[in-house]
């Protein structure tokens, strides 16, 4: 410890209370939003608008949770927002896995120039695209359906998550492979049992950027899915305000219900987030 | 919680069944604005299920306000959806859907029946576009306490109005006692704002598609708005006041005035409100000498034209459109009809008295412009009110501009 | 990282003739198609059909409001853009907003993995810290600080007269709308930023610090002369992705102020949400979209260049 302490930058912070004053900092930055809507979330919504504000809730209730359960079928909304995320997690880790193998492995010619189209063609701001996009999904009878936000949220991800690999797998000795093979494995088998395996970090790390964007999107959700059943959360959250009627605390409520799945994914995966990066994956 | 949670898995489960509907049954989706009542529209669903066995109906709920419901319906709409058979529609919309194809005719319906400013709103090129569903209009509710406690009328301008919160202000001495409360955020009730003003000097803003605006009429209307924040009528931050903040700061207590829809009434008189059987509601005032003037709202149930059961869909909407329907919701979900004899129905007036003196106001209330393109000059109108009270642009220079971004839509 | 190239020149180097070579030489296009088609099928349907579709539209009048059928106009929607006074107003508040978060996320960032990468004795409190603004929505974020600017129930102006200040009515004036949006943005990507540097941080070996004190360099000194150049690589990556994002800014202005007061804090995205969805003028709206795919490309196209020259 003490060795790392000295070094760099962390030797300014080598006293005890300057550290816990830098934890405290990295605490309250990330926190406190997130703990605020706790908070008002616990409040009545007399408490919410008296003035001066309250901070730490007077009368704490969970009346609210009830309330955001009640009104709106969140359970669904949690359901279909996990579903999509976890099957486009899926599709996204297949895909690059495939691409980024050809890309790292097969000393492909035009290598640079389908790197750079896959990157090229995924910048593009898919809320421009919305009404091409309506009608394709439209065509193809996938309007509320999974697979409608599944698909676009897929490409949303494979440009990072295919370069992650990349450079993971070239990161693969490639002897193991070939080693893998000479014992009859084919090269799709060497690939799955070897490579990736031995890239767990990296895939890892690309499966949890593929599922916080996909949790995260709200514009094609809105406008792909309007069966109520089918419904994501970041949808599902608008439903809770309306023209007559801005529920803060019931609104925050479900907030928090959306916030606590993504913490514990993060908590319990916290680690290995943090090494896959640091594994040199994301510097592309 | 667990038998909430178990009833609304079995409701889930329902829904799933219902869009999968057997056989014979015709499956009709119906799209309900969510601040509306959907829940008692289903009972009205539900009694012509029973009427009508072999058909089928599915509520859909979209966005929960107007832009946000325009939004949804224009994505699939313009996608050509055949999904949704029928769209309850904000009156200021029918225009645009008869001119983008999206609704069919209802050829050779009678529409005297309706209060006229609705078979007007329905009515495009001569054109039976859609049937109404029911009226709204902007009222201006007073506290009754305060009014009389001063000896005020109720203000019939926009002076007297001004004046009257003054003498409130001095007696309360209540720093958290607003004069006025409207609204000033950039939604479509600032539409409303600037025109109610705006109408009450005899102005009217697009005739037959033609602008017909008056600039200094809008300078007037503007600068009134802008007056009441600077003279401390209404409060500072204004532009950030939506349709419901109006409504809670009334029923909180918290203004003496406040212009808003009549969904409101129903609030100030629930459990909740530190104002219920204080309240009063009359029409809007006016400015100067001119007359009064109010702005008109209410839906409208259309069918679309990329429905497959165009029949069944339009006997629905027929049957919606109804005078029954039209009373039961006024009882039930307290929506004003759009006939003037439901107005004296004694179901009604049992269950909301009120809307006895609602009539006078919703017959007199002026509807928007009517242009296909009422999303763009609602837009421009309601940025650049919102603009005008943040105080980020001048009232003469939000008149320029929007007489300026006007033309150029209705070019 | 750096033993990496040295094994693979080895592998290609002693790459004998084993049976697998031949099954490589035969396949190696082939099985390329195979391994490529999937991402390919999926890019073409997602995006460059849509895209195809928009610059096509974007030759042509076609306003679903109007009731005319579509017809070519040629450039007419690109020359109307010129004198459209709120193109312009949008395309400059999203370059504005690109030109003030990015920097603040990558400031704000770099100090926050400068303080994780110090050595706390409890790990996860701090991780969690920077990864839950990253997981959060965007259009929660949006909300959430929504309400944290609120200027009678929010906390900011709550912790601004507590400190004696005077509350500000946050999305009343122009400059502090934008001002709350940026700073938003730059909470919520900041974390992020911070994440890709702390991984950067942790691979740089502890020996040159160890060497820079046994040649006297103070700590300053180390940071700029050690850390940052170390750094460059992580920090161009994500500075380029951070702008292509910064460059598509819809969810959070369009939840905090949806563009308001006036049009004041409106960017390019929310204009093109507007026009085609609200407005429903597709060739207009389709123009514009091409305009944003062309600046999205330009940052693109910085980025291709940055990994070629790192190869």
């Amino acid at each position: 410890m003490s060795a790392v302490a000295a070094s760099g930058f962390s030797g300014l912070f080598s006293g005890r209370p300057l550290r816990l004053l830098a934890g405290a900092v990295l605490i309250v930055n990330g926190m406190f939003p997130a703990l605020w809507i706790l908070f008002t979330s616990l409040k009545t919504e007399a408490e919410l608008t008296a003035k001066p504000i309250t901070w730490i809730p007077h009368a704490p209730t969970f009346a609210n949770y009830m309330q955001a359960f009640s009104d709106q079928p969140l359970h669904l909304f949690l359901f279909n927002s996990f579903m999509v995320a976890l099957l486009s997690t899926c599709l996204t880790l297949f895909i690059s896995v495939l691409a980024a193998y050809a890309l790292a492995r097969l000393n492909l010619r035009y290598r640079g120039l389908i790197l750079s189209l896959i990157i090229a063609v995924s910048t593009f701001p898919l809320v421009t695209l919305l009404v091409p996009l309506f009608e394709i999904m439209r065509t193809l009878n996938l309007l509320n359906t999974w697979i409608a936000l599944v698909l676009p949220y897929t490409v949303l991800s494979l440009p990072v998550c295919t370069l992650m690999l990349v450079s993971f797998f070239e990161g693969i000795p490639r002897d193991l492979e070939n080693a893998a093979m000479i014992d009859g494995c084919t090269r799709m088998g060497a690939l799955f049992k070897v490579v990736v395996p031995l890239c767990a970090p990296g895939v890892f790390t690309a499966g949890i950027l593929a599922f916080v964007n996909a949790w995260d999107e709200f514009l094609l959700a809105l406008s792909f899915n309007s069966n109520p059943s089918l419904r994501t959360l970041p949808v599902g959250i608008q439903l809770y305000q309306g023209e007559f009627a801005f529920p803060w605390p019931v609104i925050s409520a479900a907030l928090v219900v959306g916030i606590v799945p993504v913490a514990v994914l993060i908590v319990i995966f916290q680690e290995r987030v943090v090494s896959g990066l640091t594994a040199g994956g994301i510097k592309g | 919680m667990n038998i909430r949670f178990m009833a609304a898995a079995l409701a889930a489960a329902s829904m799933l069944g219902s869009i999968t509907p057997a056989f014979a049954d015709t499956e009709l989706k119906i799209f309900v604005s969510s601040q509306h009542q959907p829940d008692v529209w289903r009972k009205v669903l539900d009694k012509y299920e029973a009427a009508n066995p072999g058909v089928k109906i599915a509520i859909e709920t979209g966005g929960n306000t107007s832009e946000a419901q325009a939004q949804y319906l224009n994505t699939v709409m313009s996608a050509k959806d055949s999904n949704l058979d029928i769209l309850m529609l904000d009156v200021i919309r029918p225009a645009q859907y008869a001119a983008a194809g999206w609704t069919s005719d209802f050829e050779g319906k009678d529409m005297s029946v309706y209060l006229p400013a609705y078979a007007e709103a329905n009515t495009v090129d001569g054109k039976i576009v859609a049937l109404p569903a029911f009226a709204d209009a902007m009222f201006l509710y007073y506290r009754k306490d305060l009014l009389d406690k001063y000896g005020i009328a109720p203000p019939k301008t926009w002076e007297e109005l001004a004046a009257a919160t003054k003498k409130i202000a001095d007696g309360e001495k209540n720093p958290e006692l607003q004069g006025l409360s409207f609204q000033g955020k950039a939604i479509e009730g600032a539409v409303c704002t600037f025109l109610l003003p705006y109408w009450s000097q005899g102005k009217t803003l697009v005739e037959n598609g033609k602008l017909t605006f008056d600039h200094d009429a809008a300078v007037n209307s503007l600068k009134l708005w802008k007056g009441f924040v600077d003279d401390g009528v209404a409060k500072k931050n204004i532009a950030e006041v939506a349709t419901d903040d109006t409504r809670k700061e009334f029923q909180a207590g918290s203004a003496a005035f406040a212009v808003n829809w009549s969904y409101a009434w129903t609030h100030f008189q629930g459990a909740e409100s530190a104002v219920a059987g204080k309240v009063g509601v009359t029409r809007l005032p006016a400015l100067g000498g001119g007359e009064q003037a109010s702005c008109l709202g209410g839906w409208e149930w259309g069918v679309s034209a990329y429905s497959t059961h165009q029949d069944e869909a339009k006997k629905l909407v027929e049957y919606l459109s109804g005078e029954d329907v039209s009373v039961f919701m006024a009882a039930n979900g307290s929506l004003l009809p759009s006939y003037a004899g439901a107005y004296k129905n004694e179901e009604v007036l049992k269950a909301v008295p009120w809307f006895a003196d609602a009539l006078q106001v919703v017959e007199t209330a002026k509807a928007r412009p009517v242009t296909p393109r009422y999303n763009e000059v609602s837009e421009v109108i309601r940025t650049t009110v919102n603009a005008v009270l943040a105080g980020v642009t001048t009232p003469e220079d939000g008149a320029s501009q929007i007489e300026a971004r006007l033309k150029r839509i209705l070019r | 990282m750096t033993n990496t190239s040295t094994i693979n020149a080895a592998s290609t180097a002693d790459r004998g003739p084993p049976a697998w070579t031949r099954w490589l030489d035969l396949g190696d296009r082939a099985l390329a198609v195979v391994l490529l088609a999937p991402a390919a099928i999926l890019l073409a349907l997602i995006i460059v059909y849509p895209v195809l579709r928009l610059g096509y539209t974007s030759f042509f009048s076609l306003s679903l409001t109007s009731g005319l059928p579509a017809e070519f106009v040629g450039l007419e929607n690109y020359s109307l853009m010129l004198d459209d006074p709120v193109f312009w107003e949008t395309t400059w508040n999203t370059v504005l907003i690109t030109l003030i978060t990015v920097p603040g996320a990558l400031l704000v960032g770099l100090a926050l993995a400068l303080l994780a990468n110090l050595p706390f004795g409890v790990q996860w409190p701090v991780r969690l810290s920077l990864l839950i603004p990253w997981a959060l929505p965007l259009s929660f974020a949006g909300l959430i600080f929504a309400w944290f600017f609120h200027s009678e129930y929010g906390v900011v102006n709550d912790v601004l007269m507590r400190l004696g200040f005077e509350g500000i009515i946050w999305f009343n004036s122009p400059n502090w709308a934008f001002a709350a949006i940026c700073l938003t943005i730059i909470w919520k990507t900041s974390s992020f930023m911070a994440l890709i540097i702390l991984a950067g941080l942790q691979t740089i070996p502890r020996s040159l610090y160890e060497a820079a004190d046994v040649d006297g360099a103070g700590r300053i000194r180390q940071f700029f002369e050690i850390t940052l150049p170390l750094l460059k690589p992580s920090i161009v990556v994500a500075l380029i992705f951070r702008t292509i994002t910064a460059l598509q800014t819809f969810d959070i202005p369009y939840m905090m102020t949806g563009g308001g007061p006036g049009t004041s804090t409106a960017t390019l995205a929310m204009y093109i949400h507007q026009n085609t969805v609200s407005f429903l003028d597709l060739g207009y709206g389709s123009a514009l979209a091409v305009v944003m795919f062309a600046l999205s490309m330009c940052v693109t196209a910085v980025y291709l260049r940055a990994i070629r020259t790192k190869e």
